[in-house]
């Protein structure tokens, strides 16, 4: 007893080093968030503040001026670009990826888990490997295959493309998951008569939902995050998804519309931002490999 | 033996079902895993085979089909290029900088989302912005952030005293790499907190408190169990990262293009600007492919660290 009083200081000590190390946690937390969130504040203010005060050397820059807030900017993006389009292709593209990664990545994902046939260890790490082959390397010679695919210049170049790494990832997500469902429900389902492609379509599907849903919005955000393969094999307006779009065609030789630009970033970027941290920790589940339970 | 004897009678069965061959795992298996074998190998596997041949050859964006087989002209063409070696030099100087960075600040952030404090949810997704939003918004906001005249960056370095003058971030060859580093640790560090922190959470309480009434410190406490034990996740984490930011034109490309004067290249974006830009998509393929032999040496010993844990 005496021990375990010894061992603790004082009562009201304690509570202020406990004080002390609250405040230097937040203090800490607060100096993170402030580098992490200042460029998305930027990309606030910047949106809505007229240009006469947004190009004044001698206005007040981290907040709104005298001339207030305006939409000048967000106007100019929908109404004189192809913003509108851009959204719109960049869902086109972003589902047509999620169907094909679905379709190609979960059949896989369960006979990788599941099927104990020769090689598939291999097989498996060899998969999440290919989703290590940079783009970089690979868009080059893209290139010549969309060409021949006669897709250059339209959104099918960028719906072929994207599953080169959405399948390999969500393949990868997809064994992780099945492997949490246990052994005997298949079982037994085959036990009740079920074939074993009975059993998978009948009760590991409905199971498997949740894993179906973080896969698809991961080929989903991931579609959204590239900008090589977009940048490299589309040049339309037309046919630009959103990430180029703002990026090329708010920029006239010289002059970068600042405004319309950031009201472009915000708008195309914090949708994605919300989504993509709500599904994270599957995410990265995913990259070490299950190791963290 | 009531076992053994019921295996046969299963047999039986299925094999006079009309789906016969697919009950059993070896073909099934092969028939759900073939479609996204013939993906990865008309769509990865032959795309890089082109890519070795693109690099032999004087292909452009004119040729139609392929170009003619010219060994290793464009390599020697390379090496013989002031701007290869300047972005060889920066892709390497910029991966290992900005890993040894985005570590350090990683491992700090990630110590602290560990507390577990109230809010801590609201901190995460704001300090999570960085890795969550698409590259290319945040880079093209960070040209701005960084532009001559009107840079919020210098602003308020001026208002805490710590700029004197207006530093031109993207003219001078030395600060452009400085902010290309600096905004590709500015997107990584989130990564790094994350994954170490998910490695912390591995790591369960019974054992550390063990640890603790046998008298460990906190100091032995981190070295002695907690790094043995996440050090392998670190470790598959940061090769991830280490082979995205060597591979990643973004930032290069939308902060400076390479420029000034051709001084922040990276293979990458070297890469584009000769494949693409200039057409010459021989050489471009030949430069992208140099980036193979570091890679491989990441991605063996990734490979070698899945495989010790068993996967």
């Amino acid at each position: 007893m005496a021990a375990t009083v010894a061992a603790y200081p004082p009562r009201k000590s304690r509570q202020l080093r406990v004080l002390r190390k609250r405040v230097l946690v937040y203090a800490g937390l607060c100096f993170y968030a402030l580098i992490a969130g200042l460029p998305v504040y930027w990309m606030l203010i910047t949106t809505f503040k007229p240009d006469q005060d947004l190009y004044n050397l001698r206005s007040f820059p981290l907040f709104f001026n005298e001339r207030g807030v305006t939409m000048d900017h967000v106007t100019l993006l929908f109404n004189r670009t192809g913003f509108g389009v851009w959204i719109k292709n960049t869902f086109l593209v972003s589902a047509a990826v999620v169907v094909i990664t679905l379709i190609f990545a979960v059949p896989a994902g369960y006979a990788l888990a599941r099927l104990r046939f020769r090689g598939a260890e291999s097989l498996t790490i060899g998969i999440f490997m290919t989703y290590l082959v940079p783009t970089t390397l690979l868009f080059l010679p893209l290139v010549k295959v969309i060409a021949w695919l006669g897709l250059f210049d339209k959104l099918g170049a960028l719906i072929v493309a994207y599953p080169t790494f959405t399948i390999p990832f969500c393949t990868w997500l997809m064994a992780g998951f099945f492997k949490t469902i246990p052994f005997e429900i298949e079982e037994a389902a085959m036990m009740d008569g079920c074939s074993r492609v009975g059993a998978i379509v009948r009760v590991i599907l409905p199971l498997s939902l949740a894993g179906m849903l973080t896969v698809a919005i991961f080929a989903f955000t991931l579609s959204m995050q590239d900008f090589v393969y977009a940048l490299t094999f589309v040049s339309s307006s037309d046919q630009k998804v959103v990430n180029i779009g703002v990026v090329t065609e708010l920029i006239r030789g010289d002059v970068f519309y600042w405004g319309s630009l950031m009201a472009g970033a915000l708008i195309a970027g914090v949708p994605v931002a919300i989504l993509y941290s709500f599904f994270l920790d599957y995410f990265i589940k995913g990259i070490t490999g299950g190791a963290v339970k | 033996m009531a076992e053994s004897a019921s295996v046969p009678g299963i047999r039986q069965r299925t094999a006079s079902s009309p789906s016969l061959s697919l009950e059993r795992p070896g073909v099934l298996g092969s028939v759900l895993v073939a479609p996204a074998i013939f993906y990865i190998a008309v769509l990865v596997g032959w795309p890089f085979l082109l890519a070795v041949y693109l690099s032999l050859s004087n292909t452009d964006v004119a040729t139609t089909g392929l170009g003619r087989f010219v060994g290793l002209d464009n390599f020697v063409a390379l090496s013989q290029s002031d701007v290869f070696w300047v972005a060889l030099r920066n892709t390497i100087g910029f991966a290992l900088i900005s890993a040894v960075l985005k570590g350090l600040l990683g491992t700090v952030l990630a110590f602290l989302l560990a507390e577990n404090l109230p809010g801590t949810r609201i901190f995460r997704f704001i300090i999570l912005l960085p890795w969550t939003i698409p590259i290319a918004l945040s880079s093209i906001t960070w040209k701005w952030m960084l532009d001559t005249q009107y840079s919020i960056i210098n602003w308020i370095g001026r208002a805490l005293g710590i700029l004197q003058s207006n530093p031109n971030w993207l003219g001078d060859p030395t600060l452009a790499m400085i902010s290309i580093i600096a905004v590709n640790v500015w997107r990584g560090f989130p990564f790094a907190a994350i994954i170490l922190l998910a490695g912390m959470t591995s790591v369960s309480q019974e054992v550390l408190d063990a640890a603790k009434v046998d008298g460990a410190g906190p100091v032995t406490r981190f070295r002695k169990i907690i790094v043995p034990i996440i050090a392998p996740i670190l470790f598959v984490g940061s090769l991830y990262d280490l082979v995205f930011t060597l591979t990643d034109m973004t930032i290069v490309f939308l902060l400076t293009v390479g420029g000034p004067a051709n001084s922040t290249h990276v293979l990458a974006s070297f890469a584009f600007l000769v494949g693409v830009q200039s057409g010459a998509l021989g050489r471009g393929a030949a430069i992208a492919l140099l980036l193979l032999p570091i890679l491989l040496v990441v991605v063996f010993i990734t490979l070698r660290s899945l495989r010790r844990r068993d996967l």
